[in-house]
């Protein structure tokens, strides 16, 4: 890197030679590349070639049912409305408190659990079978049994997302420790390392950056269980306003709702990247 | 035998890390008729292997792919244990990995979050060496291999020789009596291999060291060993226990000085006719 910089600034640019035109890349160019603003434009284009489509759906609609297939353009000013008249910023930040709340528990479980099973193969041995079986308990099964043991508190909800979760996260990160190679903590071993030390100065850093990915994927998955949770007797919450407003046949307010929630996790995981890009610069160096 | 040289000044006392007391002209490790068996039973990686690394030498292990040079060196590193027999370290059987035997891996185990400072400094840091001292250290040992400029840098920046050079110097600053090094120029191209096998040679020099070098290169062997043990294909036994005695424990910087050398030329050609009867073996 150094090298052809000195190079470039000995000579003019190119030493004389014209500058080389590759050739134009074609739209479905395999492998090709896609500059930053390139990417923002597509982007922009993606979203607003879907909200078209959105509002032809809604033109289309015969006239006694547009009621029922608001446009866009409603839509979003219902959030506004929303958002001014009925006091649903709250709403929102409850939402958000259950799912980082409920989601931050279910790390706390989750990352010691798969980072000991994935470092000891007796205690996979010993929790593995019981946690494999759980995954395939859904979710909202729970829900009558958390109504009887909680009530309609906000505990049953905090508890049905954690459930939600908890145990796919435990086999996501068990699948990163186990994809540690094995020849790094071989190294450490060669060095003298303790098991406190391999696990935690090895292990879990060179697992962290999958870790993370696998935190990001599963907090997706929490905010569609966020819905099931707030349905159940639910005071507050987005998916509250939203079951409120089924009652009453307020289309436009569920699918605002809806779109919030969507927005809430696009914007999570772009907190989640961004965390990664500042936690683990070294995986982002060159790709 | 050539003894202990002096050490470079930001280097230590000899026994002050890894390395234990011991006597410069004992064996320190001892394969004593070492069977390996894998897949209860079913395939036998080393048959009856008994050999003894002398201290201060670079004793290369050679053979055919899947002979168990990597298996002996693992049961050496104390990764994995034998069948049958033992492996002693100063008469004491060998349980489980230590610093005072480092290894260099034939993939690369450069740890990515750590800088390659850090990385060369990660087996002082846990031996518990003081800051300052694990700084010069690895300073000094990235001189040795030429990576000075890119002790900042992440591991991810570098090519596959420089990461290798990085393993290597990081096996080193953790001064171990006994060096393992498994196909360490492997994956890289004959230039860049070239180029290392020169550094190794000049790091020799430099740090009196207990080495064992596995490798699939005759010419590398010769080059760098100053003993050569030939295994057979499976099962891996010791097939020859070659001195290198034509180089006269000289040490060649520059590679194509040892190929003037007489006796070279013989030694080369008995270890290809060697291979090839392994070859032959195994087709008929
Ligand atoms: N974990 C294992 N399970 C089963 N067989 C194994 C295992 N490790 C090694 N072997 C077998 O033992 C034999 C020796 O393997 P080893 O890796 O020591 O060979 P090698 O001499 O290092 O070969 P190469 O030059 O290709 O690296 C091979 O036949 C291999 O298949
Ligand atoms: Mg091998």
């Amino acid at each position: 890197m150094s090298v052809s910089e000195d190079f470039s600034r000995e000579a003019e640019p190119g030493r004389g030679a014209p500058r080389f035109i590759p050739p134009r890349q074609h739209f479905f160019e395999i492998l090709g590349s896609v500059s930053n603003s390139q990417a923002a434009v597509l982007a922009v284009l993606g979203v607003v070639g879907w909200l078209g489509a959105w509002e032809l759906v809604h033109f289309f609609t015969p006239e006694a049912h547009q009621k029922f297939v608001p446009g866009p353009g409603q839509v979003i000013s219902e959030i506004f409305h929303l958002i001014v008249e009925k006091n649903f910023v709250p709403d929102v930040g409850k939402s958000l408190y259950r799912v980082y709340l409920s989601f931050a528990v279910a790390c706390l479980v989750a990352v010691p659990l798969g980072l000991f099973m994935g470092a000891f193969v007796k205690v996979k041995a010993l929790i593995n079978p019981t946690v494999g079986g759980w995954r395939y308990l859904p979710a909202a099964s729970f829900v009558p049994l958390l109504l009887v043991y909680f009530g309609p508190t906000d505990l049953a909800k905090l508890t049905l997302l954690f459930l939600g979760c908890v145990f796919f996260l435990i086999a996501l990160i068990l699948d990163d420790v186990l994809s540690v190679p094995k020849e790094l903590i071989e190294s450490a071993q060669t060095m003298g390392a303790s098991r406190g030390h391999i696990i935690c100065r090895v292990i879990f850093p060179a697992a962290a950056p999958r870790i993370l990915d696998s935190m990001r994927n599963m907090i997706a998955v929490s905010w569609t269980y966020l819905v099931i949770a707030e349905i159940v007797a639910a005071t507050d919450g987005i998916g509250a306003v939203m079951m409120r407003a089924s009652r009453f046949f307020h289309v436009e307010t569920i699918m605002a709702g809806i779109l919030v929630i969507g927005i809430l996790g696009v914007m999570t995981d772009i907190i989640f990247r961004q965390a990664s890009r500042i936690l683990f610069p070294y995986t982002f160096m060159r790709r | 035998m050539k003894l202990v040289e002096p050490r470079h000044p930001a280097a230590f006392d000899n026994n002050s890390i890894a390395g234990q007391s011991y006597n410069q002209l004992e064996a320190p490790i001892c394969v004593d008729r070492v069977t390996k068996e894998y897949l209860g039973g079913r395939r036998t990686a080393l048959d009856a292997v008994s050999v003894d690394i002398n201290a201060n030498q670079v004793t290369a292990l050679i053979g055919p792919s899947g002979c168990g040079k990597t298996t002996l060196l693992r049961l050496i590193a104390g990764l994995e244990y034998p069948t049958y027999g033992d492996v002693k370290m100063h008469g004491k059987s060998i349980r489980g990995p230590g610093p005072e035997r480092g290894m260099v891996f034939q993939a690369y185990t450069s740890f990515p979050w750590l800088t390659v400072a850090e990385n060369v400094a990660r087996g002082m840091k846990i031996q518990g060496v003081p800051k300052k001292e694990q700084q010069e250290r690895a300073e000094h040992f990235l001189r040795l291999v030429h990576l000075e400029e890119f002790a900042r840098s992440y591991p991810i920046e570098l090519s596959g020789g420089m990461k290798q050079r990085v393993a290597i110097a990081r096996a080193l600053a953790q001064n171990p009596e006994v060096l393992l090094l498994d196909e360490p120029f492997g994956a890289l191209d004959a230039q860049v291999t070239w180029e290392m096998e020169e550094m190794v040679v000049e790091i020799i020099e430099r740090e009196a060291k207990t080495i064992i070098l596995v490798t699939h290169d005759i010419q590398e062997a010769i080059y760098l060993a100053d003993r050569i043990i030939f295994f057979t294909r499976q099962p891996g036994r010791i097939k020859a226990d070659l001195q290198m005695d034509f180089k006269n424990g000289r040490r060649f910087l520059k590679k194509e000085d040892l190929l003037a050398e007489p006796g070279y030329l013989d030694m080369e050609k008995q270890l290809y006719s060697m291979m090839r009867e392994e070859i032959k073996g195994q087709t008929s």
